[in-house]
């Protein structure tokens, strides 16, 4: 029982992923095979049925979780582009000593309330307001800006509420790779392109996926942002399942919105997946290169004169795929 | 094969545009870092085929000046051409040079067969070629079988031939190492250097090596250069530096010496140190003049000693009197600490088998030839490596 000082250590998390996720989560489940009782219940389980999945998949949900998708890929896309070359620049061009300043300056956005910073949007977008007489004033734009209360508006807020998500954890990943890694590639004849596309941005791969993901999912569940700068057209799921939830009282219908939802997440993520894997096969089968076991040796093989110093050559090969 | 092959045999034939493939000229080189001066001035030639080490310890400017053949920094002033050609402002990926780095930075996502591959792929080779080129790589290594591993799963030598198949597969004009054996351990280290120097003998590329370790060096280079804050002390091969060092700072860097410190006489040819005259060959050039201030060095492996029977009367010169104060089994060598006075000790080193039977305490008395003898002016400061004696005033 050697481990036990080792799942002892896990015991807290464990802990706390039971009581605070899996527990509600599975309540959630629950919920949603059941219905709502009459005008005071919140819900009832005595009978049990997809009734409220089906509802919840009725043509005027539909459209939300329709609009909920797009902001999410797309509020996720953009973030990536726009993060990523941000995240490359600070990690791997910017010099060392304003790193932690330009960092600084990333977060900052994170120190305000972040209804309040999006009602500021709000402000700044809305037709009368300064930037729209700005751009009327200098000829840029003719009649008031139409900009509020439309997707452009919502991605807008999207972008600029999660692109810390984004860019953190790729910064950290191309901080990693930084160095002789990417000096070896260029050594060996690779220009910049090349050295990002197939060292620079593979090792950075955990990055990548850990900022899409940290944006997706909470963007996803996000309401306030496409409410405040979306207006009628900023309708999203997790709007819906609070209202369910606290407006209706029809907690059945809430759980199983949120059940769609999290099974959206999680087909979009597996979907997105699969697509980049796709893509990406025939380059990477093009730099594959796999040399097999080597021909049988005419003599006995000569033993590598410095690494058999170390173990005998024969149970070295096993031990290493051992290990 | 064929490129080496002619650049050898053709290292004698004057400038066509081939032939010079494999030479690196640095001509007054400057690097700075800010205020720091790297490289301070820097000419160098090395001629096509040959296995150069600079030498010197960190902070010397060795590697900065690798960097910069490279192409991984740009020289503030001066020139550097590869193959006869300049590469002011050429990047690294256009240069026809490849690199062994310090540590080995294999790419870990990729297996080592397609570590190997890299550079071939980005010259588009085709890739029945690059299979080809990539197992002989491996079988220049001795890595063949690993083909398919990835560099995680390699030991630290094994990673060592990885990167350098993957740099030697492109057939550069110019392999440079960048310390490449520092992480490897004692045994493993010297044989890599003997491989190291077969292969470089074998494919006829030129070698350009840093290093700090003078063992590396000697057993392994053509000539040497020997560093110091930026510029090349001397420029030799290993005999010489060894026999004839430019400065005390080379007779220092390479192997031990013992210095004695003390005024100028007999026309230049001896120091006259308060524990012993040290008397040099009258044959050195440009001697140091009569009553300036002088050091005398003498490696410990021409220090003769023996207990001291006539007590100390005799005052002969190149020979000290002292007491044994410490005795150290090296395996072929056995060295002994002699304490000769208050701020002066020397260290006499012989062979195990024909060394005297001495104990702490004794007293002795060492000598040394005249031909063993080094002379320095005072003000040449030997302020790094080897063992260097307190200063005697």
């Amino acid at each position: 029982m050697r481990r036990s000082p080792g799942f002892a250590l896990a015991v807290p998390a464990w802990a706390w992923l039971v009581i605070f996720f899996v527990a509600p989560v599975a309540m959630v489940v629950w919920f949603s095979f059941g219905y709502k009782p009459g005008i005071f219940g919140t819900h009832a389980n005595d009978v049990l049925s997809f009734d409220r999945y089906v509802e919840a998949l009725s043509p005027t949900f539909f459209a939300t979780f329709q609009n909920t998708l797009w902001v999410g890929v797309a509020g996720t896309l953009l973030c990536l582009v726009i993060g990523l070359p941000v995240a490359y620049w600070m990690a791997v061009k910017a010099p060392p000593s304003r790193r932690g300043l330009l960092l600084a300056l990333v977060m900052v956005p994170f120190w305000t309330n972040f209804l309040v910073r999006t009602i500021g949007w709000q402000v700044i977008l809305a037709p009368e307001g300064w930037l729209s007489s700005l751009l009327q004033g200098i000829g840029l734009t003719n009649g008031p800006l139409d900009l509020l209360y439309t997707r452009g508006a919502v991605l807008l807020g999207v972008v600029y509420n999660y692109l810390p998500l984004m860019i953190l954890p790729l910064f950290v990943a191309f901080d990693r790779v930084n160095g002789p890694l990417r000096e070896a590639s260029k050594d060996l004849g690779a220009g910049r392109w090349r050295t990002f596309a197939r060292v620079t941005l593979p090792l950075a791969r955990p990055g990548v996926i850990a900022g899409v993901l940290l944006v997706f999912i909470p963007l996803m569940g996000d309401y306030i942002t496409a409410t405040v700068l979306g207006g009628a057209k900023g309708n999203m799921v997790g709007q819906l399942v609070a209202s369910q939830f606290q407006t209706a009282q029809n907690w059945a219908l809430g759980s199983a919105m949120a059940m769609l939802l999290i099974i959206v997440i999680v087909l979009t993520v597996a979907a997105g997946a699969l697509v980049v894997w796709i893509v990406s096969l025939p380059f990477r089968a093009r730099h594959r290169l796999v040399l097999g076991d080597p021909p049988a040796p005419p003599s006995p093989p000569v033993p590598g004169p410095s690494d058999t110093s170390a173990t005998p050559a024969g149970p070295r090969e096993t031990q290493e795929v051992a290990a | 094969m064929t490129s080496a092959a002619t650049s050898e045999t053709m290292t004698e034939a004057p400038a066509a545009a081939g032939d010079q493939r494999g030479t690196v000229v640095l001509n007054d080189v400057i690097k700075r870092y800010g205020d720091a001066l790297a490289v301070d001035r820097m000419s160098l030639t090395v001629q096509a085929g040959e296995f150069i080490s600079l030498l010197g310890p960190s902070g010397c400017g060795k590697t900065t000046t690798l960097r910069m053949i490279a192409g991984f920094e740009q020289p503030d002033a001066g020139e550097i051409t590869i193959s006869g050609r300049s590469v002011q402002g050429t990047p690294p990926y256009r240069r026809d040079v490849n690199t062994v780095f310090q540590a080995y930075a294999l790419f870990p996502h990729m297996s080592v067969a397609e570590n190997v591959a890299y550079g071939l792929q980005q010259r588009r080779t085709p890739k029945a070629a690059i299979r080809e080129q990539v197992s002989e790589a491996l079988d220049l290594v001795q890595m063949r079988r690993f083909a398919d591993r990835k560099p995680t799963q390699l030991s630290g030598g094994q990673q060592q031939r990885v990167a350098l198949a993957r740099a030697l597969v492109n057939r550069p004009a110019v392999l440079l190492l960048d310390e490449p054996l520092g992480a490897l351990d004692r045994q493993l280290r010297e044989e890599m250097q003997l491989e190291l120097k077969l292969l470089q003998s074998r494919l006829g590329i030129t070698f350009v090596f840093v290093t700090h370790d003078q063992g590396e060096a000697l057993s392994m280079s053509d000539r040497i250069a020997i560093m110091r804050a930026g510029r090349i002390e001397q420029l030799a091969d290993a005999d010489t530096i060894y026999a004839r060092p430019a400065s005390a700072y080379v007779a220092a860097f390479v192997g031990q010496q013992n210095f004695f410190r003390g005024t100028v006489v007999e026309h230049g040819s001896a120091v006259d140190s308060p524990h012993a005259l040290v008397r040099g060959m009258r044959s050195e050039p440009g001697g140091l003049p009569e009553g300036a201030a002088g050091q005398a060095a003498v490696r410990p492996e021409f220090v003769q000693i023996a207990p001291d029977a006539a007590g100390g009367a005799s005052d002969a010169a190149n020979t000290a009197r002292g007491t044994l104060i410490g005795v150290a089994h090296l395996g072929e060598t056995m060295q002994y600490l002699v304490r000769l006075g208050e701020d002066q000790s020397l260290i006499a080193r012989r062979p195990t088998p024909d060394a005297p039977e001495l104990s702490v305490g004794d007293a002795v008395v060492c000598s040394w030839n005249a031909e063993s003898v080094l002379l320095f002016p005072a003000d040449d400061d030997p302020s790094s490596g080897g063992y260097v004696a307190p200063p005697t005033d």
